[in-house]
């Protein structure tokens, strides 16, 4: 068994069409998502802004630019690059296309992985995953298991979620959306807001600044549609991560938060992060600034944090301002100085519960 | 690892409704089609298996939750109305995971790929993975039926690291050229009607990888 790395990070979201442009205005004033667009109707959305009135051409284009980016960073060898096999993950994979072409513009979620792999010009086995909001983090716990067991050097991984109007319609009939804005960990929260992302993320045995240093996995069955609201799930999984990593509790410097601005998950979320932590280290939740990208949401949060971090930044929380007594998580931003240990939190529905241990070289 | 209960469900769509209602009575009857027929085939391979211990359950489909698809994008959201949330597609091809652990089974991890017929073996290689934090990984191939005539399906096996009586020893296969051509619609089938008479180790392909079979002990 070897060492899996984040070797290269790219990303097209509501921040920008690329990642250096995402990281910058991350930095500024809060901008807040679009309203009234055809995607999000009456809701609020966070949109990537990159026009294109074909669903199909504005997806390919928006992956070309992407897999351009991370080309360039990942600075592999031609033959290297289209050898890579690609998996992706998503919880919609094509079914905006429908909102425009119908069904006969539907195609099946392998067919259009493949046709995001064909347009990053890599050649090697698709694997297409769906575990819902934890997609795109499923395909990279797979990637990493195929580079630790020595059977791929670099792995893609995608996690892509495009702008639809049937998850907004789900989201919004399970009363999960806030009329307004994100506003992650705040007293006055009250939903999500939904956005839309893909970001690339290359797995590889080469070290790199950052090592996957474990990745668990648990099922939370209270309900399939959000966390059971003691955070038991969440804080065993945390539990597993820093034991696969080999961490002591209060070597802990960063949580990427899951939070979203829903008012029960992210209160089950901070009762497991209390429930671990005698004192909560620092915190950030990136959802008031992206939006909740569901299946991208592993990888667009992997690859927005560590850029920041290697700017010598930990990000503001966009939308937290009054912190919550009960919740008992104040997310800050400032200097990254020292940070090392990173535990990323994501969770889906279907029960689905994941925590990454990120660990920075000495 | 070992491979135990190989399970073939072939259900005719008329019949399907009833023989959720038999097995489950009304646990899920809001659960989709979709989430319905992977619980079908997995709890038969569970019954079947027997143990316990920490779960993964892996599963696989080339077209996945199609009714529900097609439900919510005709009936939901061409007629205006919210999605509601048993037919929401973002959740359906999950859910079996989650409803196996509310039957009690110990699930600690679970996912749904989206495959193309050939490429099944990518299945017990994940599982193999996956054995490293689980004890025993249940591993499914489930097809909706898309048209009239054509059975639903529903195949399960289930892996685990340590021998028992009646398992099947599953190595990856160094002589892919030897193995028969096999598909996600098939392999399991395969395995079960071979365990049954045959001798020689069975040798399955799809792709460029294979798999073989020995009978254990």
């Amino acid at each position: 068994m070897t060492g899996a790395f984040v070797r290269a990070a790219a990303l097209a979201s509501a921040l920008g069409p690329d990642l250096d442009a995402a990281v910058e205005r991350l930095a500024g004033a809060p901008v807040a998502p679009a309203r009234n667009t055809k995607t999000g109707g009456p809701w609020p959305y966070f949109a990537i802004p990159i026009a294109g009135e074909d669903w199909r051409e504005r997806a390919e284009a928006i992956a070309r630019s992407v897999a351009g980016d991370l080309r360039r960073e990942a600075a592999l060898a031609p033959g290297e690059w289209a050898a890579l096999p690609c998996i992706v993950g998503s919880s919609s994979f094509s079914v905006g296309a429908w909102d425009d072409g119908g069904w006969q513009a539907l195609e099946p979620s392998f067919e259009f992985s493949s046709s995001l792999a064909k347009a990053f010009g890599v050649r090697g086995a698709v694997t297409a995953v769906s575990t819902t909001c934890t997609s795109g983090l499923s395909a990279l716990d797979i990637a990493r298991g195929l580079v630790a067991a020595g059977e791929f050097h670099d792995v893609l991984v995608l996690g892509v979620e495009f702008r639809n109007r049937l998850t907004v319609a789900g989201f919004a009939g399970l009363q999960l959306l806030s009329a307004t804005a994100a506003r992650p960990c705040d007293r006055e929260r009250d939903g999500l807001v939904l956005g839309e992302a893909l970001a690339a993320v290359l797995v590889s045995a080469a070290p790199a600044p950052w090592r996957i240093a474990a990745l668990a996995t648990g099922m939370d069955a209270a309900s399939v549609t959000g966390p059971g609201p003691d955070g038991t799930a969440t804080a065993k999984t945390m539990r597993a991560a820093m034991a696969g990593a080999r961490w002591e509790s209060a070597e802990v410097d960063l949580i990427k938060l899951q939070s979203g601005g829903g008012p029960l998950a992210d209160l089950a979320e901070g009762r497991a992060v209390r429930e671990i932590f005698a004192t909560a280290p620092r915190s950030v939740s990136l959802k008031g600034a992206l939006g909740h990208t569901l299946g991208a949401s592993g990888p667009a949060e992997l690859a927005l944090l560590l850029a920041s971090l290697a700017r010598g930044r930990v990000p503001a929380t966009w939308g937290f301002a009054k912190p919550d007594d009960e919740l008992g998580l104040e997310p800050s931003g400032g200097d990254a100085k020292g940070l090392r240990r990173v535990l990323f939190n994501l969770s889906g529905f279907g029960g689905s519960v994941m925590s990454l241990a990120l660990e920075k070289a000495p | 690892m070992y491979l135990l209960a190989p399970t073939v469900l072939r259900v005719a769509p008329e019949d399907f409704p009833a023989r959720v209602r038999v097995r489950f009575a009304a646990e899920l009857r809001r659960a989709g089609r979709f989430a319905q027929l992977c619980l079908l085939g997995a709890q038969a391979c569970l019954d079947a298996a027997g143990g316990d211990g920490p779960l993964g359950v892996l599963w696989a489909s080339e077209f996945g939750a199609v009714h529900a698809t097609r439900a919510a994008l005709d009936e939901d959201l061409e007629r205006g109305e919210p999605a509601m949330p048993f037919t929401f597609i973002a959740m359906q091809p999950h859910l079996a995971g989650a409803l196996l652990a509310q039957r009690s089974h110990p699930v600690t991890r679970a996912a749904c790929l989206y495959l193309p017929p050939h490429a099944w073996p990518g299945l017990p290689r994940l599982a193999l993975g996956w054995l490293a934090e689980c004890e025993r990984v249940l591993v499914g191939c489930v097809e909706e039926s898309g048209s009239g005539g054509v059975a639903h399906r529903s195949d399960w096996c289930l892996f685990q690291k340590n021998p028992v009586a009646e398992a099947v020893r599953c190595e990856r296969s160094l002589n892919p050229e030897n193995a028969a051509t096999a598909t996600g619609e098939d392999w399991i089938a395969r395995v079960a009607a071979w365990r049954g008479s045959g001798h020689a180790p069975l040798l399955l392909r799809g792709g460029e990888d294979a798999w073989s079979f020995t009978r254990h002990g």
